[in-house]
């Protein structure tokens, strides 16, 4: 009797897993879909999820789930997606670094971004500004690299660890100025803004949204800003690219995207893009995007795959020159 | 506003029944999640955050601060009874709380610990309103170098602490800073006895150390022991209040700890652990007879409790004033402003006044609810031990597992946990001390990190710490600490060869 049952199950599992590619392609999703974050709830990529998932799971008539999985600066989310994948309703969510520098920072990631990753769209991108203490002598971009220059390290920056945005960033700027500045690495913006209001160290690149809060308080000045057009977050800071003998195609941007695990139905995907590039056709998405530090800039899959591809590229050469001191 | 002012408007604002509630829910909230082992705070305030997106940016955070502050009540049940701190605050409170309870005084453990946390968070609500100001500009004041030199002393003050043999309190604190070696190095990016693990790379779990050190190990040693039901069975609800002796005792080691815990919580970072460490190191240094310490002595959780309880009152001073979060849970709560489009920062107190006089009645408020709340749940609390251990300690492991993955939501900490369980079983045996490990897990990373960061800020130049006056006072009392049994064994032999 056993026997008999066992076979039966095992015929039922049979007939169901060969209806489930029949399933993906014509009434998706089936079940409600998760999106793995790489960063804890409250944080700013969680926050750019939820706000998408929440418009997205309304148009996909299925519940979505963010699952949360801090670590690592992101590579723990994508891990965790490509670990419960190939079930055709589990996505993800990461920002630039994960896909883009992290392969060289890292012994291991564990994923092959070309081979693992499927781009779904670009979400938003943020600029980062160049802020220093409103104590400080220092008041434009001209006066703060002709302080850095007056032997190196003259001045030390603070970043959000080694490698990240802030950090590469910051390299890229001084190879750009011909200057040499001394890198403190933090953990947290909050650690690095503690550090600049403290006057322990003498600037930092940080996220607007960071920055902002203390010069409206009058306690710090941004002296530029990396993004290639002026940012509607904080539009009177003057553009780094250009200005003070820095190059005119100088850009920095973190970016924050939607990505689907390789297998996943071209379908599907194509799906995923159209809806999420129309829920940025309500102007409220994009100011609740700004309002928090975003700028929102969705794009097609092939965008996101050429974004990541440059910026391997630029954020490579980055990191072969810091490597090299 | 002046502080009166501002003082009836917050209880003004928050009475209203709409706010009201919140606080409720968020005090209540808390003190199960602090009771439940593994589960804390941070693990419920991820779980409340997308509820807030449909409530008032205010209710929100009076809520989630609740949750905060009422997991420091109920952290400490958990820990008196079963020996299962959730935090490495409430670790402290093991070394005395347990023991007591060992000895059929569970109950006046728990009101001690109660009437501790009242005590010390009226004092930090204090501090806070009138101090504000001053306890934010010291959080900014606090440099790389200050805060290397402040926590080398509270390493140097706390390592003899939960053991009778200075060299095993060393010998834990040693293989603590260890530990903490595990994962990235912030400074150089280089990844350290990782072994190829992506979840080791933000090192080992501090949830997972503390749960299984404490709470499996203490799970297997009972498995082992089967005389400990006897145990249980003799601790009794006969006694839940203290005597008139333990009150005495009690009252001065509160207003210290209050006043350790008001200053270190303003400080961004590890306030509130180093503060229920060094209290517990004072009380058991300039107390009588030192050698009560760690067989149940009242003063060994009167003082600890008022004094992380404070500082999570405190914390908030530069979180408010300044928008800087000190600590992971903080951030969390600023990230429940930034969904309802608040920028935290310097001038949200100007901006949006009811948001800080608000918070601070509600944290009146709120005590008072914790209080009236726990004070009646103590004997239900003591009850628990009554459940037979076979029925307890499943429940607990089950608890714990699932505090574990609350956390990071990894298969791998559940794995880990029961491995460092059942070395922790083994230290217990040795009769090693777990809370001194934590200490130094905990410690460990930020001295480094710092010290690192103040040589490279200094270009190499160690006169930084003599010539910033923090750092420079913190290492004085640092060497007067390590001098002061060498001075005491010295003066006692000039004394022996005077007869």
């Amino acid at each position: 009797m056993r026997f008999i049952f066992t076979r039966q199950v095992a015929l039922v599992g049979a007939v169901a897993i060969t209806a489930v590619p029949a399933f993906g392609q014509d009434s998706w999703p089936t079940a409600p879909v998760r999106v793995f974050v790489g960063f804890p709830a409250g944080s700013s990529p969680d926050t750019l999820a939820r706000i998408v998932t929440d418009e997205l799971a309304e148009r996909l008539g299925q519940p979505i789930v963010i699952e949360n999985r801090p670590g690592a600066g992101g590579v723990i989310g994508v891990q965790q997606m490509l670990v419960s994948a190939a079930d055709g309703h589990t996505f993800g969510t990461t920002i630039n670094g994960t896909l883009t520098t992290a392969q060289r920072m890292m012994d291991s990631t564990g994923f092959d971004v070309a081979e693992d990753i499927i781009p779904v769209t670009l979400i938003a991108t943020s600029p980062l500004v160049l802020a220093v203490s409103a104590d400080s002598d220092i008041d434009d971009l001209e006066s703060f690299i002709a302080a850095a220059g007056v032997e190196p390290e003259a001045i030390a920056y603070g970043s959000v660890g080694q490698g990240s945005g802030a950090h590469l960033t910051a390299e890229l700027f001084a190879a750009e100025a011909g200057v040499s500045m001394l890198h403190v690495p933090f953990t947290s913006y909050a650690e690095v803004t503690t550090s600049i209001l403290g006057n322990e160290i003498d600037a930092g690149f940080m996220a607007p949204s960071a920055a902002l809060p203390f010069v409206e308080a009058g306690t710090m000045r941004m002296l530029g800003i990396t993004s290639s057009e002026p940012f509607a977050g904080a539009p009177d800071v003057p553009l780094i690219a250009g200005n003070a003998g820095l190059p005119d195609d100088f850009r920095a941007e973190l970016w924050n995207a939607f990505i689907a695990p390789a297998g996943t139905d071209a379908a599907v995907i194509e799906r995923l893009n159209t809806e999420i590039v129309e829920i940025f056709n309500d102007p409220a998405i994009h100011a609740q995007f700004l309002a928090i530090g975003w700028q929102a800039a969705p794009g097609s899959a092939d965008d996101l795959r050429q974004r990541i591809a440059d910026d391997t590229a630029m954020w490579g050469g980055v990191i072969d020159r810091v490597q090299a001191q | 506003m002046t502080t009166w002012e501002g003082l009836l408007f917050g209880i003004g604002f928050v009475t209203q029944p709409e706010v009201l509630i919140y606080c409720v829910l968020g005090v209540v909230l808390g003190t199960f999640v602090g009771v439940l082992p593994g589960i804390g705070a941070m693990a419920a305030i991820s779980l409340l955050l997308p509820i807030t997106y449909y409530v008032t940016p205010e209710a929100a955070l009076i809520m989630l601060a609740g949750v905060y502050y009422g997991a420091q009540y109920g952290g400490a049940v958990a820990s008196i009874l079963l020996r299962l701190p959730g935090t490495p605050q409430s670790a402290v409170t093991t070394l005395d709380g347990y023991p007591m309870a060992q000895s059929g005084r569970a109950g006046v453990a728990l009101f001690t610990a109660m009437a501790s946390s009242f005590v010390g968070s009226v004092i930090g609500i204090l501090v806070l309103v009138m101090l504000a100001g001053w306890l934010s500009r010291a959080a900014t004041a606090f440099g790389a170098a200050d805060y290397a030199a402040m926590m080398i002393l509270g390493l140097v003050a706390a390592s003899t602490i939960g053991t009778a043999r200075p060299a095993k309190g060393f010998a834990m604190v040693t293989l603590g800073l260890l530990l903490g070696c595990i994962g990235t190095d912030v400074n150089s990016g280089a990844q350290r006895f990782t072994f190829g693990q992506t979840e080791l790379l933000d090192g080992i779990n501090l949830v997972a150390l503390a749960m299984g050190l404490f709470g499996v190990a203490e799970v297997i040693a009972n498995v082992r022991n089967p005389d400990r039901q006897s145990v249980a069975e003799r601790i009794g609800l006969r006694r839940l209040m203290p005597r008139r002796d333990d009150l005495r005792r009690m009252a001065f080691p509160m207003l210290r700890g209050s006043a350790l815990g008001s200053f270190f919580g303003a400080l961004p970072g590890t306030g509130s652990t180093l503060s229920s460490f060094l209290s517990y190191s004072m009380e058991r240094r300039i107390a009588r007879q030192p050698e009560r310490f760690g067989k149940g002595a009242v003063e060994g959780v009167a003082g600890p409790e008022s004094a992380n309880n404070s500082a999570a009152i405190t914390a908030f001073a530069p979180t408010l004033t300044l928008g800087i979060p000190g600590d992971p849970i903080m951030a969390l709560m600023l990230g429940a402003l930034v969904i309802h489009g608040i920028q935290p920062g310097p001038m949200m107190l100007e901006a949006r006044p009811e948001m800080f006089w608000g918070l601070v009645a509600s944290f009146g408020i709120g005590n008072l609810l914790l209080l009236i709340l726990n004070l009646p749940l103590i004997g239900i609390w003591v009850a628990m031990l009554r459940i037979p251990f076979n029925y307890l300690y499943p429940a607990i492991l089950v608890f714990l597992c699932l505090g574990v993955y609350s956390v990071r939501g990894l298969t791998f900490d559940i794995v880990a946990v029961a491995g460092i369980g059942l070395a922790g079983y083994l230290l217990a045996i040795a009769k090693f001390s777990p809370a001194l490990l934590l200490l130094g897990f905990v410690l460990g990373p930020l001295i480094e990190t710092n010290l690192r960061r103040a040589f490279l800020i200094s270009r190499g130049d160690p006169m930084v710490f003599l010539e910033r006056p923090i750092a420079a006072g913190f290492v004085v009392a640092t060497v007067v600490l390590l001098l002061l049994p060498l001075w005491q064994a010295w003066r006692r032999r000039s004394a022996h060869e005077l007869q």
